[in-house]
């Protein structure tokens, strides 16, 4: 069954083009991990998907409706975890998940014990009476989804949900998206953590300046740049290489410079590392050499010539 | 009626927020308190206390500024990054920003009717007409969200919004003659008599009192009135402000 579905989604901000015609199919039961680096078009697709912001051509259809596709009714299905922390800060834990839960109509035993459930979904039980005030960051955004569960949507559209969190946080959050699904929940996931696609995504779609430049499972991604080799040199000095020395080499790819490392990317069996080395070596001194698996973040590379962050961005 | 079960956690998150309360309520408080003290029980020569006439002011000054709490909210859930969680609930919004609104009246109103019920059983001040007081003082906390929001509908930065409404509440104590006479010129007499609603709202507390029920009247429909139309034009301001911000 097609939970949700766009169709050739224009949007712009004044002249600019934020999604350049989106074609996008969500099926139920899927986990969807929508990966892009920052400004790539993420919120502005989940924007558009939901009614919250007008787009300038295409369709957007939710649960087979195309007509009224952002009816309260619709609504009712989906859960939305907002990029930015959006909970009540007077109002403790318990209070901020009874406000939602109210508005969506539960009342009573019923939304006592929603929201007891959700607060132990989220692992925040022994906080339950305690102001947001008072959290960390790793709290806060565990409310954050939380708010968005009191309804069990059937639908759960999460918008990077764990920038700047601690790893166990991040853990929990991962384990809980994987009960979500177990229990038949849809999920699109917004994020530029690889790590976290490849642990939980049944389907990834990557974007880049409002468009969707490719999508499949991680592991067809993965098979697709498997015809590639990947090499990194840590260097005591790469200005000294001349440009475009090593991308004239036969086979290579694609050469990429972060910090003391430079990344060499060239066909499958090139055996070009021999010339790689020597190059390098005459003109600066080699510290270290690795060969690796390619990731998502390779396949990203390979499509774009970009990083999907910059070095140094963690956290 | 969803809305209805947001109105409990909204006037929760109105009482919690002490500094509104201590600004609102308890320095209010203290001022007439202080003034009960060095009065102490003077009376006027047809016999009115001489404390009644700030402490009519003191109630209906601080009803100037309490729209802040609505604005404050309504700005916060629909117009910066909450929007997009308010905008995804199945509630219709302009009715939950009138819900915040009305929490915001009726908790002002409220503060005031402790204020009055303070000086009475206190500091023994006697409130003839109670019930026209708190139209009043009900008319003036209408008339302070609906401005407030106007400023901040109308203008794009939320801090100068903020500014404007402190020119309104500080403005009109000004203009009313409080602190120090206006200069005699046809502006300020208009100012400090039927363009001000602090002295609207004090001349129909006074002429109650003194028994002049159609003077009293007249001027708590003038007030009423501006309130009606200020309410129109924020209808207005707030739809296409909250239009245009849906990008
Ligand atoms: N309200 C807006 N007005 C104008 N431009 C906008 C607006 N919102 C987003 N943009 C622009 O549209 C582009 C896409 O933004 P969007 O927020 O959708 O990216 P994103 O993929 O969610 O990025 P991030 O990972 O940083 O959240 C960016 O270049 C951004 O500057
Ligand atoms: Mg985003």
């Amino acid at each position: 069954m097609t939970i949700a579905s766009m169709r050739g989604v224009v949007k712009r901000y004044g002249s600019y083009v934020a999604l350049d015609s989106i074609d996008l199919d969500i099926h139920a039961g899927e986990i969807i991990g929508l990966l892009g680096p920052n400004g790539a078009g993420k919120t502005t697709l989940i924007g558009t998907l939901t009614g919250m912001r007008p787009f300038d051509h295409g369709t957007v259809e939710l649960f087979g409706q195309s007509k009224h596709p952002f009816s309260h009714e619709n609504k009712e299905k989906i859960g939305l975890v907002t990029q930015e922390i959006t909970i009540f800060e007077e109002l403790t834990a318990k209070e901020n998940l009874q406000f939602f839960a109210g508005v969506y109509g539960l009342k009573g035993e019923v939304r006592k014990q929603k929201v007891r459930e959700v607060l132990e979904f989220v692992g925040l039980s022994d906080q339950a009476n305690k102001l947001p005030t008072k959290f960390s960051g790793g709290m806060k955004r565990r409310l954050n989804i939380a708010c968005a569960l009191t309804h069990s949507p059937s639908f759960l559209i999460m918008d990077e949900p764990t920038v700047g969190i601690d790893p166990q946080s991040r853990n929990y959050i991962l384990e809980g998206v994987k009960r979500l699904r177990d229990r038949g929940t849809t999920i699109l996931y917004t994020t530029h953590y690889i790590e976290e696609i490849e642990a939980i995504a049944s389907r990834v779609i990557i974007m880049d300046q409002g468009q969707i430049i490719k999508e499949g499972t991680p592991a067809d991604l993965i098979q697709t740049i498997q015809h590639e080799e990947k090499v990194s040199f840590e260097v005591t000095d790469p200005e000294r290489i001349p440009e475009g020395s090593l991308e004239k080499i036969a086979g290579v790819r694609r050469v990429l410079t972060a910090g003391n490392d430079i990344t060499v990317i060239s066909d499958a069996g090139s055996g070009n590392l021999d010339r790689m080395l020597s190059i390098i070596k005459e003109h600066t001194g080699v510290l270290g050499i690795q060969t690796e698996r390619p990731n998502l973040e390779d396949v990203f590379f390979t499509l774009t010539g970009r990083q999907l962050r910059d070095k140094g961005e963690e956290q | 009626m969803r809305v209805l079960s947001t109105v409990k956690f909204t006037l929760l998150r109105m009482l919690r927020n002490f500094i509104v309360l201590l600004l609102l309520l308890i320095v209010p408080i203290v001022l007439i308190s202080l003034f009960s003290l060095i009065l102490s029980g003077a009376v006027t020569d047809t016999g009115e206390p001489y404390l009644k006439q700030p402490a009519v002011s003191l109630v209906l000054c601080f009803q100037l500024f309490g729209g802040s709490t609505v604005m404050y909210m309504i700005h916060s859930e629909l117009f910066t990054e909450h929007r997009a969680r308010m905008q995804m609930l199945p509630i219709s919004l302009t009715m939950y920003a009138f819900s915040i609104m009305l929490c915001g009246v009726v908790y002002s109103v409220m503060l005031g009717v402790i204020l009055m019920t303070f000086t009475q059983f206190v500091l023994g001040l006697i409130w003839e007409h109670w019930l026209w007081t708190i139209y009043l003082i009900t008319l003036m906390a209408i008339l302070s969200s609906v401005v407030y929001l106007v400023f901040m509908f109308a203008v794009k930065v939320y801090k100068t919004a903020e500014r404007l409404s402190e020119v309104y509440g500080i403005g009109f104590i000004l203009l009313a003659g409080l602190f120090f006479p206006m200069p005699d010129h046809a502006f300020f007499r208009f100012m400090g008599s039927y363009g001000n609603p602090l002295t609207l709202s004090t001349i129909a507390i006074h002429e109650m009192s003194m028994n002049n029920t159609s003077k009293a009247w007249f001027a708590a429909n003038i007030l009423l009135a501006a309130t009606i139309i200020l309410f129109l034009v924020m209808m207005v301001v707030g739809r296409r402000r909250f239009m245009r911000d849906r990008v």
